[in-house]
């Protein structure tokens, strides 16, 4: 009998060490509000899917280049819940087929992808192997939870300029960093904007309780002050495991004149939204809003036409469906040729990878000497107004102390299970301060609100 | 602090919270029971079960009911063939090694999710049972029909296996086997097979936990697996011995949780209630042992 309680013993401190280990580890399938999905556009032209292969992203169609190869470099969070290695795929698919029609000046482009797991030494790691052994000589296609937090200084001290999608702070608010995405703060802002254009009584504003929850926050926030309307701001730990009760509350404290606004990963906006439609919360507030991870059919359809007219998301890439344009229809071509590691297929994530490549190529056909760190970053940082047919606006880099390029948004809505436009290109409101000091630095203040 | 009427919302996500609890530390404690096992791959085989059917029925257009019995079944087998080629080796060995070498499948089942059921690109997914579309409404929320499958099912599996563990040979053998493997070989019971029965059932109420779950809470690896660990804390109450209280624990532990929820003070702090509740009721049941105790050798 002894021997059977000191069993039992042991293993009770067993389960109490799980709870305790369980308690202080976070989740891995948190983070990541805000790379999201579609949105936004300048077109570059129309044509039709048969008019656009994928010889011409090169200059020379069909001749393999066979020169120096240019050594690229990303870094991407690839972890259990939170992949985000699409996005440097893509970037790579978009060179390889550069690569087979003619290259840069016939330099084939090569990019090496690191993956890591949000741990602050092996990102450090992951940039000094790039720099040092594969000797990069520019970073396109970063995107991580903290690789901005990380390696910012490390950039800024070898004069790296990044083109990546932004997650952390530091991808917006630092010299070396310029994003194709808007990001989680911009993107909330995105949706709060459109609720209180319609005149909502209430924000209700809840996000994932991770890393940079008050830098996004302040963004909300500060727009609903200078709109003159009260906003409630919620954090969930993820994955959120009692949906029904953060719907709830949602509600509550919105009030039927409110607007409920999430900033989660789809999986976790999906659960909260489920949740509110098996309880039928959707119709007891005003209207429901999502940062642009939501933007997915795939949320349109499980949510099914009960929302239709209830869920505007904000979009911050140009929309690929119906969307006919050479830029978007390059992208579906080189997607299906080259894109074989893409696991995502269409979608925000593959169309940030074409962007940030057709960037980098586009910088790398103006420099006429060598590749080096020196130039490609000169190149990089030159980028000026360039039409990238898949953005809102035209996309400039610039010598600016912070760097929002892409702070125009679409609206899209839930609408029989599909996603379809609600607003078109809206200029996010300099009523954040960072949105306000950006465009102060680009000189562009005066052509938005 | 809020007015009454606002926590009634509260009570019925709260019951429907605990019984999400209830269904997977019923299984915890049905297993460690009959083998002396605790098996923390219970989420994870509920899971890959889930996400499997999953696949049948929106993938392969399979009809619902293949996807269910799919669910079920691939739990099963899982958890099965676990126990045939692990239990003997790890019989004889402490508890926490037994329960550690279940931490190591859940990770093997965790990584295998990941691989195949990616989260790359912002992959969402979810499984709803015909059960959500019918319900009435309590406190102006509607409670669905699943939800109320959940809380039965908790109810029906803690008065059957209860039940069973006590009037049947098997499970009186079970319980046997769990106390000393080797004397009750020894008294002629098939060990093996009787272990490979328990091991069957627990992958099989993993299996339908999972189905439930996957539902209720959310179809995601991540959710679903380690969703057991705030369901130990109901079982550490009931100090993995008593199926009705640990039933009991989880539904307190649900209404807690969710209560605290329009308290702007607390409810930040909300998901610690699990551990909380874990670590009073284990202070004070280690005080009211040390007493009886004290009062015995007295």
């Amino acid at each position: 009998m002894r021997r059977h309680i000191s069993t039992r013993r042991t293993i009770l401190l067993a389960a109490a060490l799980g709870l305790a280990a369980a308690g202080c580890s976070s989740s891995s399938s948190s983070t990541a509000s805000g790379t999201g999905s579609t949105p936004a556009s300048s077109s570059s032209g129309s044509a039709s899917a048969g008019t656009v292969s994928t010889s011409s992203c090169g200059s020379k169609p069909g001749v393999a280049a066979t020169g120096t190869p240019i050594p690229l470099g990303a870094i991407a969070t690839n972890q259990p819940g939170t992949s985000f290695t699409d996005i440097p795929n893509m970037a790579k698919a978009y060179f390889d087929c550069v690569n087979a029609n003619g290259g840069i000046n016939g330099h084939p482009i090569k990019l090496y992808i690191e993956t890591e797991q949000t741990n602050p030494a092996q990102i450090a790691a992951d940039a000094k192997q790039l720099v040092q052994t594969d000797k990069v000589v520019g970073i396109v296609g970063n995107t991580s939870i903290i690789e901005c937090s990380v390696d910012s200084s490390y950039w800024q001290k070898l004069g790296f300029y990044i083109i990546d999608s932004g997650i952390a702070p530091e991808c917006y608010s630092t010299p070396n960093s310029a994003a194709v995405n808007m990001g989680p703060r911009y993107s909330s802002d995105g949706a709060v904007q459109y609720a209180l254009a319609q005149h909502v009584s209430k924000v209700v504003f809840d996000q994932a309780n991770v890393p940079g929850t008050g830098y996004i926050a302040a963004g909300p926030a500060a727009l609903a002050k200078a709109a003159n309307t009260p906003i409630v701001q919620l954090t969930e730990n993820v994955p959120i495991t009692d949906a029904s009760s953060v719907a709830i509350k949602e509600v509550n404290d919105a009030g039927p004149n409110g607007a409920v606004i999430l900033n989660f990963t789809p999986p976790q906006a999906l659960v909260i939204l489920q949740a509110a439609t098996k309880l039928g919360l959707e119709n007891r507030v005003k209207l429901w809003g999502c940062s642009t991870p939501c933007n997915t059919d795939f949320l349109a359809q499980s949510l099914g036409s009960k929302w239709n007219g209830k869920l505007f998301v904000n979009a911050e890439l140009t929309p690929p469906d119906g969307t006919n344009t050479t830029a978007m229809n390059l992208y579906k071509a080189i997607l299906k040729k080259y894109g074989s590691s893409v696991q995502g297929g269409i979608g925000s994530f593959s169309q940030m990878g074409f962007t940030e490549a057709e960037i980098a190529v586009h910088a790398l056909q103006s420099i006429s000497g060598p590749y080096t760190v020196q130039s490609v970053n000169a190149a990089f940082k030159a980028v000026k107004d360039f039409n990238t047919g898949m953005l809102c606006q035209l996309w400039t880099y610039g010598n600016y102390p912070l760097h929002i390029p892409n702070n125009a948004d679409y609206t899209v809505t839930a609408n029989n299970g599909k996603m379809t436009t609600a607003q078109g290109c809206t200029p996010i409101s300099a009523a954040d301060p960072q949105i306000a000091q950006y465009r102060s630095a680009a000189g562009t203040a005066a052509n938005a609100p | 602090m809020p007015p009454w009427v606002n926590f009634e919302p509260f009570i019925v996500s709260g019951l429907a919270l605990g019984g999400v609890y209830a269904l997977s530390g019923v299984g915890l404690v049905v297993l460690y029971r009959a083998t002396g096992v605790l098996y923390l791959a219970f989420g994870a085989v509920g899971a890959l079960g889930a996400l499997i059917a999953w696949s049948l029925t929106t993938r392969a257009g399979a009809p619902g009911w293949v996807g269910w019995l799919a669910c079920v079944a691939v739990a099963g087998a899982v958890t099965l063939g676990y126990g045939l080629l692990f239990g003997p080796a790890l019989a004889k060995r402490d508890p926490l090694i037994k329960a550690v070498a279940t931490i190591g499948l859940t990770l093997i089942l965790y990584g295998v999710m990941d691989l195949l059921w990616t989260a790359s690109g912002g992959q969402a997914r979810s499984l709803t049972l015909p059960t959500d579309n019918g319900g009435f409404t309590v406190a102006q929320i509607q409670v669905t029909w699943t939800q109320v499958i959940a809380l039965a099912a908790g109810v029906v599996l803690t008065a059957a296996t209860g039940a069973f563990l006590r009037f049947t040979k098997l499970g009186t053998a079970m319980r046997a086997m769990a106390n000393d493997r080797d004397i009750t070989a020894t008294l002629g019971v098939p060990v093996r097979r009787v272990e490979a029965a328990a091991w069957l059932g627990c992958g099989v109420l993993g299996g339908i936990a999972g189905l439930l779950l996957a539902d209720l809470v959310a179809l995601d690896a991540t959710t679903l697996t380690f969703l057991v660990i705030s369901s130990l804390a109901a079982v550490l109450i009931a100090r993995l011995r008593s199926i009705t209280v640990t039933f009991v624990a989880a539904i307190v532990i649900g209404l807690l949780h969710d209560l605290l929820t329009p308290i702007v003070s607390l409810t930040s702090y909300r998901d610690m209630t699990p551990f909380v509740i874990a670590a009073i009721g284990l202070l004070v049941l280690s005080r009211h042992q040390v007493m009886t105790q004290s009062r015995e050798e007295a």
